[in-house]
């Protein structure tokens, strides 16, 4: 491997004794692979003497992770992020599709700002696939339906005015609507923003203590239910409309989900690692995972009164939006996890530049680095075991690519980990740590509270359409 | 003439005072001795001592205050700081102007200590990441005033002694009063029987507060603290009423009717003190809105204490100035 370039066709990869996850078979275990010229030519399952040993605690063999929902910041702030290095950093977090919101500026309301991107990362040389939501309103205004079908036809995976739902609620119907024969899905931020103006953080005890303004429950849940109830009623006209519901956080939110996917509504939704692993008492200082933070009767612990407040409180870094929740709301997203209610992980990765970030707690802008730690939050919970391995990679891959269908591409989260076809994969050392640091950091963004923190889940090697898109300084 | 209190012998460990919630049992008692000992400089015919001489304290105010500003003030004064006073004004409170910057160009200009008030919550924990000299919050936003805090505790003891038991009511906006979240801290430690009182709108979020700390730590018999908008059951047999300021701003977020209706509902008369125990303290942080949340006649009765928290006020910040200037410790951002 000491031959292989970023960039550059894998041309001989040999993998031995790993722990292959192949969630399109269905199937995980020990194994081994054989990349030649870019093609993962031998897939061997290991049994009997040969697989003694061999568990997923160690290295481990998955396709390439696809991420539904990341923010590159191109064009117009480049200060914060640029293609390539948004590109860069997914390889590092062991992304090889990412599809990025629209809110750039301008925002990618007409297929000109697609072509651009696309180019940029054409430019970049980086083999990660860049898949692009388009605006549903112009600029994101909520005023006028934006460029849609021309924008399906530039290739547009989904559509979003990310960062704020879509204004008006009769907005949002039209574009249901209008979206309906293309089958493509608007991806909500759900929020009602008479609820939430000024919010701050999560509203709850945290909140009071630390005198935030607070961002309800209701906020979320208050939006779902209306958009859920606005698909149901576009459906007679609109068979294809499909709804998406982006970073869920609350309880009652991915209750409403569950019971509409159980009425057999076309909706979907995701969740994000910060949401299922850090809580609101991380805005006050605390560090420790969701899981660690509920006490015996599932209601949060209190850190003022068991000395969990490690760092200084009002770290910009954990002001993000929705907010950080409670540790019932955050089981409540695990949970939704497990039991399929939330059909994919995606890290909303939203890198700011420092001087956004570098203010009182009010005034900081939103957002979290955080495609480059994604996996290794997700393997801190099953270390824990909170969440099965597989059930992990599958909301890394099979799940986002399925809210996609067609339009997910033939990369490795939709087609798995095939012989024959371009090597798309992600090779994680589950049994090596790594420290969290700016420099560690692809991203621009160095805007995530884990940093200075080790994780569990080194990533080794992200390989992409055959292609090297990130290797590790120290793997062999 | 030498400082009343040698730093060596105090066992301060808190390189700035954001919050006090950090703050033990003990080291607030530290505190009150030390605001003791100031209040016997005070009362000498020359009240100043050379504590702080050659020290330059600025006192930077993101938000209007003249109580609060000149009382920091008088109390680096009388230590014999170097005082600067720097006005930055609300406009600053915006994207583009750096507390950053300002408080990097303070420490350029020779500032070992900042006071600082600042509109947002939290502000005062980044001014404290970026400055190598120590940093005391004179209020941020909704969530802090230690100062007032401390001095409201110095004065209740003055009167009641140990608070352990005693019944203390706190009356108002408790949502936006930063007073009042420091209060929480400072009267639980104490061990006070904590009432909060006021419309439900702007308790809000209080009550999941007090169920946890009941839960979690109140030890039985003392220290409870209880969130309820029925003003006769607070004000019963209290030892102490605290009202605090009603602000136009609420009616306009439509929080509150009118201020009519809350003066009806929620001001301290004659009348609902008459509830309280008969030589209870009435109190109230400043500045009032007489006829609102307090009666005219009430703020002036003799067990009202307003007057005397502004003295104590001038002490209590010697204190934490005083000590400040004593401590020996290495960085600790939290403190």
């Amino acid at each position: 491997m000491a031959e292989l370039r970023t960039g550059g066709v894998a041309e001989l990869l040999e993998i031995s004794r790993a722990w292959l996850v192949d969630p399109v078979a269905g199937r995980e275990g020990p194994g081994e692979l054989i990349v030649r010229d870019g093609i993962l030519q031998a897939v061997t399952w290991l049994e009997g003497a040969e697989a003694e040993g061999i568990g997923p605690d160690g290295v481990i063999v998955a396709p390439g992770l696809l991420d539904l929902h990341v923010h590159l910041r191109e064009p117009g702030n480049e200060d914060a992020e640029t293609i390539a290095t948004g590109l860069a950093a997914a390889a590092h977090g062991g992304f090889t599709t990412v599809a990025a919101m629209p809110n750039t500026t301008p925002a990618a309301d007409e297929p000109s700002v697609l072509a651009r991107v696309a180019a940029a990362a054409a430019a970049s040389g980086l083999p990660v696939e860049l898949l692009l939501h388009g605006a549903v309103t112009v600029g994101r205004a909520g005023e006028r339906l934006a460029a849609l079908g021309e924008l399906a036809d530039a290739g547009a995976v989904g559509f979003s005015d990310d960062g704020a739902p879509v204004k008006t609620p009769v907005l949002l119907r039209n574009a249901l609507l209008y979206l309906g024969p293309f089958g493509t899905p608007i991806f909500e931020h759900a929020e009602d923003p008479g609820l939430t103006a000024g919010a701050e953080a999560h509203e709850g005890v945290v909140s009071a203590i630390l005198g935030l303004k607070g961002w309800p429950v209701a906020g979320e849940e208050a939006a779902v239910a209306r958009d859920l109830a606005i698909l149901a009623a576009v459906l007679p006209d609109a068979r294809g409309a499909r709804l998406h519901l982006t970073h869920l956080s609350t309880a009652p939110a991915l209750d409403l989900v569950r019971r509409a996917k159980a009425a057999g509504l076309p909706v979907t939704c995701d969740v994000t690692p910060h949401h299922l692993a850090f809580t609101d008492e991380w805005v006050a200082g605390a560090r420790r995972w969701a899981w660690e933070a509920l006490d015996a009767a599932g209601a949060p612990r209190d850190p003022w009164a068991d000395g969990a407040l490690v760092a200084r409180p009002y770290s910009t870094a954990c002001r993000v939006n929705p907010p950080l929740r409670s540790a019932d709301h955050a089981a409540a997203v695990l949970a939704a996890l497990l039991d399929g209610t939330a059909d994919a992980v995606v890290t909303d990765h939203a890198p700011h530049a420092q001087v956004d970030k570098e203010a009182e707690f009010g005034l900081a802008a939103n957002g979290i680095s955080g495609v480059e730690t994604a996996l290794s939050v997700l393997l801190a919970a099953v270390v824990a075991g909170k969440l099965p391995l597989r059930r992990a990679i599958e909301a890394l891959t099979t799940g986002p690519a399925a809210v996609l269908g067609a339009r997910a591409g033939r990369r490795g989260a939709a087609r798995g980990l095939v012989e024959g076809a371009p090597a798309d994969l992600v090779v994680v050392d589950a049994a090596d740590r790594w420290t969290v640091t700016a420099e560690a950091l692809a991203s621009k963004g160095k805007n995530t509270p884990l940093l200075g923190r080790e994780l569990p889940g080194r990533v080794l090697l992200t390989v992409a359409n055959g292609r090297l898109a990130y290797r590790d300084a120290e793997a062999r | 003439m030498t400082a009343p209190v040698s730093p060596t012998q105090v066992s301060w460990h808190h390189r700035h005072v954001l919050d006090v919630d950090v703050l033990t049992a003990g080291e607030i008692d530290l505190v009150m001795r030390t605001t003791d000992a100031m209040h016997e400089v005070l009362a000498r015919p020359i009240p100043k001592v050379p504590a702080l001489r050659g020290k330059n304290v600025t006192i930077i105010f993101w938000e209007a205050s003249t109580r609060t500003r000149v009382s920091f003030e008088v109390a680096a004064k009388n230590l014999s700081a170097d005082v600067v006073n720097i006005a930055a004004g609300t406009s600053s409170v915006t994207k583009g102007e750096s507390l950053v910057d300002t408080i990097r160009t303070v420490e350029a200009l020779g500032a070992d200590m900042i006071v600082m008030r600042h509109g947002t919550s939290g502000a005062p924990y980044l001014a404290a990441e970026v400055f190598s000299g120590h940093v005391l919050n004179g209020g941020d936003g909704w969530h802090a005033h230690p100062s007032q805090a401390l001095l409201d505790l110095y004065t209740m003891r003055a009167h009641l002694g140990d608070l352990r038991g005693r019944k203390v009511v706190i009356l108002g906006d408790i949502l936006h009063s930063r007073v009042a979240r420091s209060n929480i801290w400072t009267l639980t430690a104490a061990g006070a029987d904590l009432w909060l009182c006021g419309p439900t709108t702007i308790l809000r979020g209080f009550e999941a507060w007090a169920a946890r700390w009941n839960a979690g730590r109140a030890a039985p018999g003392h220290g409870r603290f209880t969130v309820t908008s029925d003003v006769d059951a607070a004000l019963r047999d209290a030892d102490v009423v605290m009202a605090l300021r009603l602000q136009r701003e609420r009616m306009d977020a439509g929080l509150l009717p009118s201020l009519r209706e809350y003066a009806a509902r929620y001001g301290l008369t004659r009348e609902r003190l008459a509830l309280a125990r008969p030589e209870a303290l009435v109190m109230h942080p400043g500045p009032m809105n007489e006829g609102v949340e307090i009666a005219p006649d009430v703020a002036v009765l003799d067990r009202s204490v307003i007057t005397e928290q502004v003295a104590n006020g001038v002490a209590v910040r010697m204190a934490l100035l005083f000590l400040l200037a004593g401590d020996r410790s290495e960085g600790g951002i939290g403190g």
